[in-house]
């Protein structure tokens, strides 16, 4: 199982340098999950959704509603800025009245805002009236593979963010090796290979990040990488721009494609402060803190 | 700068004013208004209370008043992201520029218009390959009888395709020293062979354009300055064009924004040492903006100290987006209602790469302060 997430972290770095449009990374992880058809898919974490039986078992043991005749449900609620949430199948992971459950969901069942990022990629809320959920549908899910699921949207979204801060980089020092001011190439200024410098060691940071919470799935592993991936996005679009100059800041130049992504993608699946309390909560917890970086 | 009864009291009928626009629905707390907020009633009724070309002598319609009169005046509309666009270059730099080069005629032509909030100027300097490299410069001007004939192509023109005039560096002379044989000029935009195409920016909005003279004929009467000084005039533009307090303000009204947000529920403690240390920082580089006004007014060289603030302030026009995102998580949303926390936020970052490139790159700016500094040892 590491082996093939790592296999698919180098994967999902591929599509965010490549800046490919489409639920790749929500596909790649909805694969992870389950054995489903090799279709479209994207991913929903929900948890402002509302769960119940559709049919309640009326002989149940304990409060009513805890137990139904069969998994078949019925659902409410709101699945915010689901990607490509209009036209994919969205996976829905929740907590159901009995457990975790995972189910495929039809959007054309729903009630569908559309929405985009700031990349302009879709980012659609679904709203969900009384949804029925055949009994077949309803996948029973461990605890663990809930939490498990929320860790690899984070990771899957912290290896785009390293991908197009890759592509930053590649732009920029193609960009400052070609573009001539002062009649020599702007790569040949000391200012600006300092700056250069910066970035491709901040792409670096969020690489290793990355490749490390890859290796070793752990939610301290993931809570590094995606805080780190998002914190470094600030500092790495802001000098790809800044090398860039003005063309850089139009639909004349390619570096948008990154970065505006960057912008996106740092706030998706948890942002830096999210993570970063968690981690930190993380380490209060523990009786040794390098003991929990360094396993 | 101290406060004087006068700054007080102006500082005061600005903000009843802006309370009055807020009312009528043109102020609305945007960020970096003074790029895209582009509203000529609201400059006429600016003008109207005497706040554009304050600097200017009274005879030519101005406020006759000193730049530190000016900056109370700015930094309120900036601060209330106000849409002061139209104006702003021909108040900020042509009004003093022609003031300081014109002839009779054209200050006669130009001032009292500027003044009137009537007359609106595009900056017409970069092209494709003079970018930081000003004085590389490749559009022509050629002598033909009468006046110039101007051929060659501007970049990142700046409302040139809603603008008036355009202020146009070109060359006139070939020299070994490239800073001599530049002139400036004033085209009139609506002149036949002139020709703008957008350049839309990142957030999808169109201010920039290709800016084509395809040899547009310039009568005598409009050559600003003397022939070949343009190198000369164009720094002495740039002194104004980067002391200004839109090089730190551009996204105060962003800060406005979450600080309406924070009121709303009980803030973090957290929450409120962030807001703190940004508002401290913003409060320094004012001050240190504060003493360029004052050295301009005192006619001291303030170009060293100009690029400063503008590095300094223009850095933290972008940290102060990200550290109120940071503070007041929320996803920026160019769909969100407009003026709300989330649309304020999206345009201040989709804006952000621009504010330490316009007026001059950041580095090159760097290099100015690094070259003061060789200087003063
Ligand atoms: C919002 C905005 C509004 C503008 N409005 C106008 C306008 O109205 N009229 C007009 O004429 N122009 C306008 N400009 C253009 C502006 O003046 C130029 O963008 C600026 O001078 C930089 O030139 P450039 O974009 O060609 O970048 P380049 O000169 O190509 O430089 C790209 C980057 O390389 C680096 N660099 C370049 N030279 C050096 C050096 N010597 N040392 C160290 N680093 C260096 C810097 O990081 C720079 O940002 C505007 C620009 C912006 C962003």
């Amino acid at each position: 199982m590491t082996t093939a997430l790592a296999t698919h972290v180098t994967a999902l770095r591929a599509a965010g340098r490549l800046a490919e449009p489409g639920p790749f990374a929500e596909t790649v992880l909805g694969h992870l999950a389950l054995a489903l058809p090799r279709a479209p898919l994207t991913v929903a974490l929900a948890d402002g959704l509302t769960l119940a039986y559709a049919r309640p078992a009326v002989t149940g043991v304990g409060p009513a509603g805890t137990s139904g005749e069969d998994a078949a449900l019925r659902v409410s609620g709101a699945l915010p800025r689901v990607p490509y949430g209009a036209t994919a199948t969205v996976l829905v992971l929740a907590e159901g009245p009995g457990g975790p459950v995972l189910f495929p969901l039809d959007p054309a069942r729903t009630t569908v805002v559309p929405g985009t990022n700031l990349a302009g990629e879709p980012r659609d809320t679904l709203h969900l009236h009384d949804y029925a959920v055949a009994a077949d549908d309803v996948h029973p899910l461990s605890p663990a593979e809930l939490a498990e699921a929320g860790l690899r949207a984070a990771l899957a979204r912290a290896a785009l963010i390293a991908g197009a801060a890759e592509r930053c980089v590649e732009l920029t020092v193609r960009h400052t090796a070609t573009r001539t001011q002062f009649g020599r190439p702007l790569s040949r200024f000391q200012a600006v290979k300092q700056e250069e410098a910066r970035l491709i060691e901040e792409s670096a940071l969020v690489g290793a990040a990355v490749d490390a919470a890859a290796r070793e799935l752990s939610l301290v592993s993931v809570a590094a990488a995606k805080a780190q991936a998002s914190a470094s996005v600030a500092e790495i679009a802001r000098i790809a721009h800044q090398l860039h100059g003005a063309i850089g800041f139009t639909e004349l130049g390619d570096v948008r494609l990154a970065t505006t992504r960057l912008w996106s993608w740092r706030d998706e699946d948890g942002d830096e402060s999210s993570w970063a309390a968690r981690l930190g909560r993380e380490a209060l917890a523990a009786d040794d803190v390098w003991a929990l970086l360094a396993v | 700068m101290t406060a004087t009864t006068d700054t007080l009291q102006l500082r005061r009928e600005v903000r009843d004013f802006l309370a009055e626009e807020r009312a009528r629905g043109t102020v609305l707390g945007r960020p970096d208004s003074w790029l895209t907020g582009w509203d000529p009633q609201f400059s006429r009724r600016l003008a109207g209370r005497g706040w554009v070309g304050m600097a200017l002598p009274p005879e030519y319609g101005g406020g006759g008043l000193g730049f530190a009169a000016r900056v109370v005046v700015i930094e309120e509309l900036l601060a209330a992201g106000a849409p002061v666009s139209a104006h702003w270059v021909a108040d900020r730099q042509i009004g003093p520029s022609v003031l300081a080069h014109g002839t009779e005629e054209q200050k006669q032509r130009f001032l009292p218009a500027i003044a009137a909030g009537r007359c609106y100027f595009s900056i017409g300097m970069s092209e494709q390959e003079a970018g930081s490299d000003l004085a590389n410069v490749r559009t022509r001007a050629e002598r033909v009888p009468g006046g110039w004939r101007l051929t060659g192509t501007k970049k990142w023109t700046g409302g040139a395709h809603v603008n008036d005039y355009a202020i146009v560096l070109a060359r006139t002379s070939e020299h070994e020293d490239r800073h001599q044989g530049l002139s400036q000029f004033i085209v009139d935009l609506r002149a036949p062979g002139v020709r703008t195409e957008p350049i839309r920016l990142i957030s999808g909005e169109h201010t920039f354009n290709w800016f084509h003279l395809d040899g547009v004929e310039v009568p005598d009467g409009m050559l600003l300055g003397q022939e070949g000084d343009g190198w000369k005039q164009v720094t002495g533009e740039l002194a104004f064009e980067r002391s200004g307090p839109e090089r730190y303000l551009s996204t105060f009204p962003l800060l406005v924004s979450l600080t309406r947000e924070l009121r709303r529920g009980a803030a973090t403690p957290d929450q409120q040492a962030r807001l703190g240390a940004l508002l401290a920082r913003v409060f320094a580089v004012r001050q240190l903006s504060l003493g360029v006004a004052d050295a301009l007014d005192a006619g001291r060289p303030a170009d060293v100290r100009a690029a400063l603030v503008k590095d300094l302030g223009t850095r933290l026009e972008g940290d102060i987006v990200h550290e109120v995102r940071r503070i007041l998580p929320v996803t920026a949303d160019t769909g969100a209602t407009p003026g709300s926390y989330p649309h304020h936020l999206a345009y201040a970052l989709l804006h952000s790469p621009g504010y330490t490139l316009r007026g001059g790159a950041n580095e090159i700016l760097r290099g100015i302060i690094t070259r003061g500094l060789e200087q003063q040892s």
